[in-house]
């Protein structure tokens, strides 16, 4: 094997890992949308990034943290919260492609942003991984309790004063610094299922928000390896192979929950 | 007092919700807020606690203490938690367990809250809101799925809650038997007070019978009458 496919696993193994307890709220909240938005935003940050000269990863997440700070604050109207954001997330898209591809020289790079490009990892790629996921795990584990009050009853923790400002626009901003980071991974059209699959396969398996954090990481940081190894065998893309991965991974907890269901109902 | 509001106003869109609304609840009062569907009794309790923006003056004593169960309390069953680990959130195990055992559910710790039935889900709202001993407790339509014979006990045990703990309270309710019997002070509410005061008071107003009906306010007004034995300058309705 060579040392690429190391990077690989390490890195998106650190990513599925830091994803997974993160996800589980994005999941909880019914966010997966708003997090869809901000990757899309993304690649629109990433040509701007390219644009004025900076690292894309820079223009990545700067523009990711801010509309994920905007999109959340985005209110049912005449028409609803989600699609507005979708709205936003496509504009940036759209804009983001159309950039990108009337630059000559990142052409090539247009399925990269959109499925990632694993196998291209850098020592300094990882190096950002570890940074921001050690970040967002930290992140999660401090303001565990006071997300959790929100995310069983948001009115209760504000009228309750249970919550502050600050803990949920940390959670915005954790979620878009994660999505900046996966662009790298698995790509603006994926890196959502890294975060909410992980913590769906867990769901069956759990029955406290903790232990389903903690098997989301599990599973999150195991579809790495089983990605980058089928992707190996059968010489598919990378990006994508983790991502089934993780489906397979879902679609098997799902099937054991459905099968130990019916077998203790039939006792 | 521990919360007031000073002419309270509160629109969606163009219609007005609440009009100039002045309320308060001192300490160790039940306050019950009536009103037909529509008056603005979520939306006032909403603005109180900031949940909604509203215009006007809202003041509450300094570090005040709240407790609140909403109207609405959707679960869901993505997220794995039972009713023990729930209550847990907003206040130690002790408390907790003590609370559980009030509502009469220490048996349903460690059933997923998911799974609950209505009038199960209702306790535990209950339950985990008194949990941290609030100095104002909110209800706002607290006992909506508990049976009859339920009922009963719980709007009794809010009572006696307000008595040891020494609680104010403000109550959204529909079964006006239960409120009259329980209220310190009711505040009928249709988008602005339209009259307040003792139970008796207030049924024998003529913006009551106005607001629910005649046949309502008569056999609230006969009822409050049985329940009071002063007999002393009151009017019949």
């Amino acid at each position: 094997m060579d040392d690429f496919l190391y990077r690989a696993t390490l890195g998106a193994a650190m990513l599925g890992a830091a994803a997974g307890p993160i996800g589980c709220f994005v999941l909880w909240r019914r966010m997966a949308y708003l997090g869809e938005s901000v990757a899309h935003m993304g690649l629109l940050g990433a040509a701007i990034g390219l644009l004025m000269g900076v690292s894309p990863l820079i223009g990545v997440s700067a523009l990711a943290i801010i509309s994920a700070l905007l999109m959340a604050r985005a209110d049912n109207g005449l028409i609803p919260a989600g699609s507005f954001v979708g709205i936003v997330g496509h504009a940036g898209l759209a804009l983001g492609f159309i950039l990108l591809a009337t630059m000559e020289t990142v052409r090539t790079d247009l399925l990269g942003y959109l499925f990632g490009d694993v196998l291209a990892l850098s020592n300094m790629d990882l190096v950002s991984i570890a940074l921001a996921g050690t970040a967002i795990v930290l992140g999660t584990v401090f303001f565990w309790r006071g997300w959790l009050m929100m995310t069983v009853n948001a009115d209760i923790a504000r009228a309750e004063g249970r919550t502050n400002r600050f803990a949920e626009v940390a959670f915005l901003v954790l979620v878009a610094v994660l999505v900046a980071v996966g662009l790298r991974v698995v790509g603006a059209l994926l890196i959502v299922a890294l975060i909410i699959v992980p913590p769906a396969a867990a769901r069956p398996l759990a029955r406290t928000p903790e232990a389903m954090a903690i098997i989301a990481a599990l599973i999150g940081a195991a579809s790495a390896p089983l990605g980058v190894a089928a992707s190996y065998w059968k010489d598919i893309p990378t990006g994508p192979s983790i991502v089934l991965a993780a489906i397979a991974i879902f679609l098997a907890t799902t099937l054991f929950a459905r099968i130990s269901d019916a077998a203790r109902a039939r006792a | 007092m521990l919360i007031s509001s000073t002419g309270l106003s509160l629109r969606s869109g163009n219609t007005p919700i609440l009009d100039h609304v002045n309320f308060q609840v001192a300490a160790k009062e039940i306050v019950v807020l009536i009103g037909p569907n529509g008056s603005g009794k979520t939306t006032l309790l909403k603005a109180l606690l900031g949940l909604v923006p509203a215009k006007g003056e809202i003041a509450r004593k300094p570090g005040l203490r709240v407790g609140y169960v909403p109207q609405n309390f959707a679960r869901d069953r993505s997220l794995p938690i039972t009713v023990g680990r729930f209550a847990r959130l907003f206040a130690d195990r002790a408390a907790v367990d003590a609370a559980l055992e009030r509502v009469g559910i220490a048996a349903l710790a460690d059933h997923q809250l998911s799974t609950l039935s209505g009038g199960e889900l209702a306790r535990v709202m209950l339950a985990r809101a008194i949990a941290a001993k609030p100095e104002l407790l909110i209800l706002d339509e607290p006992l909506a799925g508990v049976d009859v014979a339920g009922e009963a006990a719980l709007y009794h045990l809010i009572a006696q809650i307000r008595d040891e703990i020494g609680c104010g309270t403000v109550l959204v309710s529909h079964d006006l038997h239960v409120v009259m019997a329980q209220a310190d002070r009711v505040v009928c509410l249709n988008g602005h007070v339209c009259c307040e005061g003792k139970a008796e008071q207030v049924v024998s107003d003529p913006a009551f019978a106005q607001l629910f009906g005649p046949r309502v306010a008569g056999e609230l007004a006969l009822y409050a009458h049985r329940h009071d034995h002063s007999h002393e300058g009151h009017t019949h309705g």
